[in-house]
């Protein structure tokens, strides 16, 4: 057994560990919960540290590794064939980055989630099972298994916001669990449409193997999703375009993209702390994961052609997200609309087919990661003490809870881009690679940079308006005298949590490098593969 | 290598950036415990000292050096970091250093007692190291960075009284501003990578002042072709930063505001150093102008220079008068820039860094001791209005000289180095119209202008703080009178009043040329000097300051004041043109309402659209529910009730009556017999 496979199915190890506890020594669940993640977060800092940079993973399967490859599922369906499954799982520096991401914003979740009281075993169990996804998703490399992680993350997601969360919980999290599923049953039918294509070439049989999809010497002439030679059409689409689409959509919706985002405010309103940072912090980047691997990976001559529309999808989501956020009077609210516009940078990003741009966008995503992971726990402390986070209903808080402002405008400054940080390593070279890429031909004009870096500033007003109105001026809480004495400054534990986000936020803005030496080779691998269809 | 310092100088200036550093983050780790700023000060005198020995006289004059390591590699691309040290990063280097010294040692007076002292250390600490970073720094990316650090670390210092909402205010209104310059600074950035493929300062502008392009095949420098559109967007995007961080027209709005912050803050930050980081970026990418370009600078900048003079004049704010001075002077030196003799911007940037830090450090020494007053006789009054001043050379006779040194040094009296400076500027633009010839005359003449309004609105500021009779006379008792300033305020102030004079920068009172900031960079600019210039300028420039401060005199000392109040002119001046209630109607509800306008369409249109389409998938399940409880099911229930109603009828036959039978028995053969014949 391979360290990629113990680091995905540990937490599964720990959720059949707190089912089969006796509700009597509940108290042991977070703290069986919290030795696994940390042990995850070590096999995964481990991985980290004996990663091969200079190999590029993407469509070449040396490139991978700490690859596992086992026949999963074999059956014999006659004239069709012989259905194929692997578990086949493996991490190049698109990955790798994502997963040490998610170990880590595991365990700011299970740090959040320690006053839980209510049913915390199926609260933990259920934790542990979207651990164990998550990790699977950013490991499995083929395409079925993807499928059934991706599916199974839902569930706990759906209970986790239904169960825990706020008055509106049953309303949002199915409102997300019906959003999330739209998009993935469109994306089983073209799995199986490229299954039907794809042939392993030394086996001969069809084949859910993602990267054999990526290699156009695979796809059988003629057939719907066929590279070569393919005149198939849907509703006048040629048959990849809407491949490419419907996968792009399934994506998109988890990155979110603006108009699929509606879902996120309201998720993220009603999820409890802990599930907010998860789902900001790992969820949201799983679209632009999926969208590197899979829509790119299948299909990079589509992806050489629709990168305008892309990109302006990210730039409408920027400067969308952006204003929605300074409307807002629900500090929640206001930072899961910010995290709509700075997910749009990973998609411009991502559109800009460019070197600078693709790094920009990864590396936004692990900044986001933690960030918005500190963002929203920084917003939970705020409403475990007063159960408001109504922002009018604050004023001064910097002479009540020094510390705590200390930290709120340490991210808030992280967040809006301040250099040092970093979020501005990646926004910036979003925005550098945005416009490198009209000298680069890609097909991304130059104006759509300009209306990126137009989110930067509107980022810099929501977050010190927020500020201005919240922290500074005069004391004038809601809640008077009760709240004054209620509103008590970072207790050890929360300064426990938030301290590696903020510094890791900090180190990585002056050693980018960190991030950068890993994801350069694949990044290269990547524009590679889409080049020859620019 | 000077025998004076046993360290490389890149060694040396790595030590005057990492010195203010390390002491911000030791107060940061101390917090309360230390309060004396005793950290910050060895610091930044250690900076100085080895600024001065260390990397200013060994590199001044000399070639320049540099020092790069790989910062991190994207794709095929290394970007790097560095120093880069040479004339124009060592002499600013060593400005800012040798300000701060002074105001350091000012602020452990001024500061004294303020709750937050140990905040105010460690944010003059940060701002120190990021000023000295921006300085020297070798690549543009670096230089961004520390640029934004430096907005950061204004921007903590205006929020210094967090507590109060102007202040707030003001530090928010500052960062967003400076933003909009940043962003301008990122695209010309990003402009520059894309086209020339690389960020560092050594490769792009050779030493002779040309931007270059990497090499040709031959092995020679491609020049880049300036007539480019590109250059002159990268060209502007450039001066956009410049604008918002040297607070140039309409950008300018955040730096009266700005005043909020402590006095001795906004003598470091807001008058001497960072404001005028924008001129300094603007000389180190001087060979990336084109003629369009400069054009723009040099228009804003007489623009700039021009409407600070204007609403300086009706300020009463002391503070206030000096930050629109401020903003006049630098649209001096950003006119300095744009005709080309950007040597003089430089020198102008130097002379004002010490006479306009004196200025604030002195008003802030009035405003102490009028702070200090009205805490001792309990009075409501404004302290840093220069309305309810007056007379006050009377208590504060050292503060009162070296203001006055300050000012005249301002106004460009001769043997003070702003004669010097103000005139190289001024001669330089008037050399440079005559070559360009006729509409361009407009510049020198504005400038020539805006020296003698700057002449009044600084007499007028003397006049008013410290002749004349002190407007709260009623209750000066023998206990209760304003006090000089404590001698750890008047001696920083006294040192710097030195160096308003002219010897610190030339032996010759008189001739810019001769002065060694001039000598050493001595840039060439496309126009011929002018001999008459040279004598006519400054003569008129004395003469006009000498008019214009007599002027004042009888206006204010003597009382005879002719304008109204009430005048609209005056109101204009003093509401700052109505350039901030502009900018709140338009841009500021503007965006709001935008805000809001989305928020409403996200809420309506598009989370309504899913709510829409919740509400049809709901309606047609219940379509289909009718259909299936009606239709399908009805058919279902329409069959098992006919036959149920069948055998309802049916069932009445056998009803077990004898004669029912035989009656039935009987129709039947009736009906039988009847067929039968009718057949």
């Amino acid at each position: 057994m391979g360290l990629l496979t113990i680091l995905i199915f540990l937490p599964l190890l720990a959720t059949l560990l707190i089912l089969a506890l006796p509700i009597s020594v509940r108290n042991s669940y977070k703290y069986i919960a919290l030795a696994f993640t940390l042990l995850q977060f070590a096999l995964s800092a481990y991985m980290y540290s004996n990663f091969d940079d200079s190999l590029g993973g993407i469509h070449n399967y040396e490139g991978y590794q700490y690859v596992e490859q086992l026949p999963w599922i074999r059956l014999d369906l006659g004239t069709i064939g012989i259905l194929e499954i692997d578990y086949f799982v493996g991490i190049d520096g698109v990955s790798l980055p994502l997963l040490v991401l998610s170990t880590l914003v595991m365990l700011m979740g299970i740090g959040a989630s320690w006053n839980i009281q209510k049913s915390t075993k199926g609260y933990y169990a259920l934790l542990m099972l979207l651990n164990m996804a998550v990790m699977g998703i950013f490991a499995a490399l083929d395409f079925f298994l993807f499928y059934v992680f991706y599916e199974v993350m839902l569930l706990p997601l759906y209970f986790l916001i239904g169960i825990w969360g706020g008055d509106r919980r049953e309303y949002a999290a199915i409102k997300f669990f019906i959003y999330t599923l739209l998009g993935s049953v469109l994306m089983l039918l073209v799995i199986v449409g490229l299954y039907f294509s794809v042939i392993n070439p030394t086996t001969g049989a069809h084949s859910f193997n993602m990267l054999l999809m990526m290699d156009p010497a695979n796809y059988i002439d003629g057939s719907f999703f066929g590279f070569i030679s393919n005149y198939h059409e849907l509703f006048g689409v040629p048959s990849r375009w809407i491949g490419f689409a419907v996968l792009f959509f399934a994506f998109a919706i988890k990155v979110p993209i603006v108009p699929l985002h509606t879902w996120l405010p309201d998720a993220h309103v009603e999820a409890p702390t802990p599930v907010s940072i998860i789902l900001a912090g790992i969820l949201l980047k799983i679209g632009g994961y999926g969208i590197i691997r899979v829509c790119y990976g299948i299909f990079p001559d589509i992806a050489a052609n629709s990168n305008y529309w892309l990109a302006l999808i990210g730039v409408i989501s920027i400067l969308y997200g952006a204003f929605n956020a300074l409307a807002q009077k629900d500090l929640k609210r206001m930072i899961a609309y910010s995290s709509v516009s700075h997910m749009g940078f990973v998609l411009l990003g991502i559109a800009s087919l460019t070197a600078e741009g693709l790094s920009g966008a990864m590396f936004q995503m692990i900044s986001h990661g933690f960030l918005s992971a500190a963002l929203f726990f920084l917003v939970g402390v705020l409403y475990d003490r007063v159960h408001d986070r109504y922002i009018y209903h604050f004023r001064g808080l910097a002479s009540i809870m020094p510390k705590y402002t200390a930290y709120v405008a340490l991210a808030f400054f992280a967040s809006l881009g301040l250099p040092g940080f970093s979020a501005f390593i990646g926004e910036a070279f979003v925005i550098i690679g945005a416009f490198n890429a009209e000298s680069m031909a890609t097909g991304v004009p130059r104006w759509m940079a300009i209306g990126g870096s137009i989110g930067i500033l509107l980022s810099a007003a929501y977050f010190l308006w927020t500020l201005q109105r919240m922290f500074f001026g005069k004391i004038r809480v809601k809640g008077g005298q009760a709240w004054q004495e209620a509103l008590t400054d970072l207790s050890r534990r929360e300064q426990l949590i938030l301290f590696p986000a903020l510094a890791l936020a900090l180190i990585l803005g002056i050693m980018p490098s960190l991030v950068f030496s890993k994801i350069n080779a694949s990044v290269l691998q990547l524009i590679d593969l889409i080049q020859p269809y620019l | 290598m000077n025998e004076l310092s046993p360290i490389s100088p890149s060694v040396a200036s790595l030590l005057v950036v990492l010195l203010p550093f390390l002491a911000c983050v030791v107060q940061a780790l101390l917090g309360r415990k230390s309060i004396s700023g005793n950290i910050s000060l060895i610091a930044i005198v250690s900076s100085a000292l080895l600024s001065f020995f260390a990397v200013f006289l060994p590199v001044w004059g000399n070639s320049p050096m540099a020092e790069r390591i790989t910062w991190f590699t994207i794709g095929q691309t290394s970007f790097e970091v560095g120093l880069l040290l040479n004339n124009l990063t060592v002499l600013m280097q060593l400005i800012v250093c040798v300000v701060a010294v002074p105001v350091h040692i000012y602020s452990r007076y001024y500061m004294k007692g303020d709750s937050g002292i140990h905040r105010y250390w460690m944010y003059l600490s940060l701002f120190c190291f990021a000023m000295l970073g921006l300085s020297i720094s070798i690549n543009l990316l670096q230089l961004y960075v520390f640029w934004e650090l430096v907005g950061f670390a204004s921007y903590l210092m205006i929020g210094f009284w967090f507590t109060r909402d102007a202040a707030v205010q003001a530090n928010k209104k500052a960062f967003l501003i400076n933003r909009i310059g940043d962003l301008g600074f990122l695209i010309g950035i990003a402009l520059v990578y894309s086209h020339v493929g690389t960020l560092d300062i050594v490769a792009l502008f050779d030493q002779t002042g040309r931007f270059v392009q990497g090499l040709t095949e031959t092995g020679g420098l491609q020049v880049v072709q300036k007539d480019n559109t590109w250059v002159t967007l990268a060209g502007l995007a450039f001066f956009l930063g410049a604008m918002a961080k040297s607070a140039q027209f309409p950008l300018h709005v955040w730096l009266p505001d700005a005043m909020e912050g402590p006095t001795s803050v906004s003598s470091l930050i807001h008058a001497a150093t960072m404001v005028a980081a924008g001129v300094f970026l603007l000389c180190t990418v001087f060979p990336l102008f084109n003629a369009t370009s400069l054009l723009v600078i040099t228009a804003i900048g007489t623009i700039t220079a021009l409407s600070g003079a204007v609403f300086a004049l009706a300020q009463y704010d002391i503070k206030k008068i000096l930050a629109f001075s401020t903003i006049s002077q630098l649209g001096f030196m950003i006119v300095g820039v744009g005709i080309g003799a950007w040597d003089t911007a430089l020198f102008h940037l130097a002379t004002h860094a010490f006479f306009k830090c004196l200025l604030f450090l002195a008003a802030g020494a009035v405003i102490h001791e009028m702070a200090h007053f009205k805490a001792q006789t309990n009075l409501d009054f404004d302290p840093q209005d220069i309305r309810n001043m007056g007379g006050l050379r009377r208590y504060m006779p050292k503060t009162y000289v070296c203001m006055s040194i300050a000012a005249l040094a301002l106004a460009g009296f001769p043997l003070t180095s702003g004669y010097l400076s103000k005139d190289s500027i001024v001669v330089s633009a008037y050399e440079w119209a005559s070559t360009a010839g006729g509409f361009y005359f407009v510049i020198p003449v504005t400038l020539i202008i805006v020296s003698l309004l700057t002449a009044f609105y600084i007499g007028r500021l003397i006049f008013k703080t410290f002749f004349g009779s002190f407007a709260m006379q009623s209750s000066v008792t023998a206990h209760n009178r304003p006090h000089e300033a404590p001698a750890g305020m008047w001696w920083p102030m006294s040192v710097l009043s030195i160096c308003c004079f002219f010897p610190v920068f030339g032996l010759h009172p008189l001739a810019y040329h001769q002065t060694w900031i001039i000598q050493t960079f001595h840039a060439r600019p496309g126009f011929t000097e002018q001999e008459t210039a040279h004598l006519i300028i400054p003569i008129v420039l004395t003469v006009g300051t000498l008019l214009a401060l007599l002027l004042g005199w009888f206006w204010y000392v003597k009382n005879r004041y002719p304008i109204s109040q009430q005048n609209r002119w005056i109101r204009f001046a003093n509401r700052q043109g109505y350039l901030n209630e502009f900018n709140e109607l338009v841009f500021i509800k503007g965006t709001v309402g935008l805000s809001r306008l989305l928020y409403a369409f996200d809420r309506h249109v598009v989370d309504g659209a899913t709510k829409l389409f919740t509400w049809t998938t709901q309606q047609l399940a219940r379509l289909i529910h009718w259909f299936d409880a009606n239709i399908v099911d009805g058919i279902v229930n329409w069959i098992a009730n006919g036959t149920y109603y069948m055998g309802h009828l049916v069932r009445q036959v056998q009803n077990g009556q004898l004669q029912n039978y035989l009656g039935f028995a009987l129709t039947i053969v009736i009906l039988g017999i009847l067929y039968l014949i009718i057949k």
